[in-house]
């Protein structure tokens, strides 16, 4: 194999690399090349040492990191070709009811978090209410001349009420947990955005 | 040989062949040769990454009406092979420890 064959195997077997990371390879070991050749040895000597195009190139894959790899491909270094733009409208009816549903699950979960919260601040509301309707009818009872009654009203108000505070204080934990969540969410997804900006 | 020590094992060795003089991609494989088959692709590997971590410096000059990469050692470069050096004696010194140890084993007959 001469150092032209050489190096044209090695150009095809690094397709998958980005370009100016394949040229930069190419020049290095056309060097390397040209630096044995140049103490005597032929170029079919200088090439057999190194191995075949293909197994330098599978190295030269391998200790790439993959996620450079990735985003060489999430990268679009052409317009989209005819036969894809047709493959993406085709598709569209598979596709977008997809991506909407994925969309709409991500929202239901969120919004069922906070339902959660909601109804927890309703029930504690329910009790506060309980509360101060039970000391009211407590009051009646009293002016009705029913201590025995009154005084059943007076505690149930009062569990009322200590189960109201309670529970706010686990409503408040709640609804500060759900905020920091959101904000997590929040930069999660900016940070999906920032991801892609950097490649361009 | 665990991956992460011979890392910075060869990048120490390649910053080494070119610390006195710069130096190009064969003459450090022929000069590391005695010590370490270092592949070509190897080679590229470490020269990419010492070059974007500031120890080295590249340059092409003219060699025989063709462009050759020249490589120089950084004030980091040196820096870190003062380091390796530094590591090496705390490294060597629990290797000798080990292998001390392995040799007692093996004369009391427990392998």
């Amino acid at each position: 194999m001469t150092k032209q064959e050489f190096l044209d195997r090695l150009r095809r077997s690094l397709a998958g690399l980005p370009l100016e990371d394949a040229e930069e390879r190419l020049a290095f070991y056309d060097e390397m090349i040209d630096d044995r050749t140049e103490e005597g040895l032929s170029e079919e000597e200088a090439v057999s040492s190194f191995g075949t195009p293909e197994e330098i190139a599978d190295q030269i894959l391998s200790e790439i990191p993959l996620s450079r790899l990735v985003r060489e491909r999430v990268k679009p270094k052409r317009a989209l070709r005819a036969w894809e733009i047709v493959l993406l409208v085709l598709g569209f009816p598979v596709w977008f009811p997809i991506l909407i549903s994925l969309c709409i699950i991500a929202l239901s979960v969120y919004v069922v978090l906070w339902s959660v919260i909601v109804s927890l601040y309703a029930v504690d509301l329910a009790l506060a209410v309980s509360a101060v309707g039970g000391i009211a009818l407590a009051v009646r009872a009293l002016l009705q001349g029913q201590p025995t009654q009154a005084a059943a009203f007076v505690g149930a108000s009062l569990l009322c009420a200590g189960l109201a505070i309670l529970l706010f204080l686990g409503c408040v934990k709640a609804t500060k947990g759900a905020v920091i969540l959101t904000k997590r969410i929040g930069r999660w997804i900016k940070s999906l955005f920032v991801r892609k900006g950097e490649n361009s | 040989m665990d991956a992460q020590l011979k890392r910075g094992l060869l990048d120490s060795c390649v910053l080494a062949a070119i610390r006195n003089k710069d130096s190009y991609g064969y003459q450090i494989i022929k000069d590391l040769k005695p010590y370490t088959e270092l592949s070509e692709s190897t080679l590229y590997t470490i020269l990419k990454r010492l070059e974007s971590a500031g120890m080295l410096t590249v340059r092409s000059a003219e060699h025989n009406g063709r462009l050759r990469k020249y490589y120089r050692i950084t004030g980091a470069g040196t820096d870190r092979l003062r380091e390796f050096r530094e590591e090496w004696s705390e490294i060597s010194a629990i290797a000798e420890f080990i292998i001390r140890e392995c040799e007692n084993d093996d004369k009391a007959g427990i392998s």
